[in-house]
C-alpha cells in the first residue's frame, strides 16, 4: 500500500490545494497512490472530516501535522487533543528532542522532514546543535526537494541508522504522489499508520520521474 | 492548441509549456524600469556577493509570464488572480520552463483553476501557485 506521507491543503498558510481536488487529480491521472496524510503546518486540523471523499474515492484520508523545531520541520502523527495541549503546535521555536520524547509518550511518532534542505532541515542544524536524540525516522525523499537535498537525507539517515520515509510535500494539487512511503499491512487510519511506522515495516519511494 | 469557452475546458488538461525569457538584459530592464534596480537583478557578480546563486528574475515579472502563459492558451480568458509561493530564486541566465494544469472547474461561474509552476532545468521547482481564471 502506498501513501503519500505529507500533503498540504488550503488550511495551510501556504497551501492552495483543496482535498477534493487532490481525490480527482489521483484518479484523473492514475497516480498510483492509495491515499494520503494531511501534515497542516503548525496545528492540527480537528474539524474536517474527509471519510466522505475518502468513501467516495477510495483512497485512505489521514490527518497529521508539521510543526516547527530548532531543527526544523518535523512531521507528527497520531495527533490527539491531549498531545495538542502538550506543546504548543503553533510555535516555531520549539525543541525537537521535546516533540520527539512528547509524541512517544503520547502514542504519536515524530518525524524530522526534508533534513537535508538548508534552514528547515535536520541535517542542517547537526553540526552546530549535534546529533538530536530520539529520532528514529526522517523523510528521505521529499517531493520539493532541490539540488542534493534528498541525498544529504539519504547519506546522513544511513549514517546515523534511522528509517526512512517519503513524501510530497505537496501544496498544490498536481504535486501530490511525487514521493510516498510503501507499507506491507494496509492502512485505514492513523492508528494503522503509527503502528506501521513504530514496527518499521515501510519503505520510501520516489515517484518524481513517472508523476 | 487555445481554447475560447469553459465548455471546452477539461480537468487535468496541461496548459501549452511557456518558456519565458529569463535573460539578465531583460531581468534586469524590466528591474530598473520598476524601480528594483538594484544590483541582485542586474548583475551575476554582485547577486553573488549577496550570497545569491546569480542574479534573479524579478518576483513580478514571473508573475507576467504566468499570466502571458495563461493568454496563450486562453487568449479571452480574464485572470481574477494570481497566488504564488516563491520557493526560490529564479536564476537569470537559466532555462525555465512554466506549467500549467488545470485542477478545477467551477461552469456555473465559468471559473477555472489553474496550478502553476515554474522549474528549472533540473526540474526543481522555483515557484508554484494557483491561478483563478474566468473563461466565456
Amino acid at each position: 500500500m502506498l501513501l503519500d506521507l505529507h500533503t498540504h491543503s488550503i488550511k495551510s498558510d501556504d497551501g492552495r490545494a483543496k482535498v477534493e481536488n487532490y481525490c480527482q487529480w489521483i484518479k484523473a491521472k492514475n497516480i498510483p497512490i492509495d491515499g494520503f496524510v494531511l501534515t497542516e503546518h503548525r496545528q492540527f486540523d480537528a474539524e474536517s472530516g474527509y471519510s466522505d471523499l475518502a468513501e467516495k474515492f477510495g483512497l485512505t484520508i489521514l490527518k497529521a501535522s508539521e510543526v516547527e523545531t530548532e531543527y526544523g520541520h518535523v512531521l507528527v502523527y497520531g495527533v490527539t487533543e491531549a498531545l495538542t495541549q502538550a506543546f504548543d503546535f503553533a510555535s516555531i521555536k520549539l525543541s525537537l528532542e521535546m516533540v520527539l520524547e512528547v509524541s512517544e509518550a503520547h502514542g504519536a511518532v515524530a518525524v524530522p522532514c526534508h533534513p537535508g534542505r538548508p534552514r528547515v532541515g535536520m541535517f542542517a542544524h547537526t553540526e552546530e546543535l549535534g546529533i538530536p536524540k530520539g529520532v528514529k525516522i526522517v523523510e528521505i525523499y521529499n517531493g520539493g526537494s532541490r539540488d542534493k537535498e534528498d541525498q544529504i537525507a539519504i547519506d546522513n539517515a544511513q549514517a546515523l541508522g534511522y528509517l526512512g520515509i517519503g513524501g510530497s510535500d505537496s501544496h498544490i494539487v498536481s504535486h501530490i504522489g511525487r514521493c510516498a512511503t510503501r507499507f506491507d499491512e494496509k492502512i485505514e487510519n492513523i492508528d494503522d499508520l503509527v503502528t506501521a511506522l513504530k514496527t518499521g515495516k515501510f519503505e520510501a519511494v520516489t515517484l518524481k520521474e513517472s508523476v | 492548441m487555445s481554447i475560447s469557452s469553459i465548455s471546452e475546458v477539461e480537468f487535468g488538461v496541461d496548459l501549452p509549456v511557456f518558456e519565458p525569457d529569463t535573460s539578465l538584459e531583460t531581468a534586469s530592464k524590466f528591474a530598473t524600469l520598476v524601480g528594483w534596480g538594484g544590483a541582485r537583478f542586474t548583475d551575476h557578480e554582485a547577486a553573488r556577493k549577496e550570497g545569491l546563486p546569480g542574479a534573479m528574475v524579478p518576483g513580478i515579472l514571473s508573475q507576467g509570464y504566468l499570466v502571458a502563459m495563461i493568454h496563450n492558451w486562453a487568449p479571452s480568458a480574464e485572470v481574477k488572480s494570481i497566488d504564488t509561493v516563491f520557493r526560490a530564486a529564479v536564476i537569470a541566465d537559466e532555462k525555465h520552463q512554466i506549467t500549467g494544469v488545470v485542477t478545477d472547474i467551477n461552469e456555473d461561474d465559468k471559473l477555472v483553476e489553474i496550478d502553476i509552476t515554474v522549474a528549472n532545468e533540473k526540474g526543481e521547482t522555483r515557484v508554484f501557485g494557483t491561478a483563478s481564471v474566468q473563461i466565456p
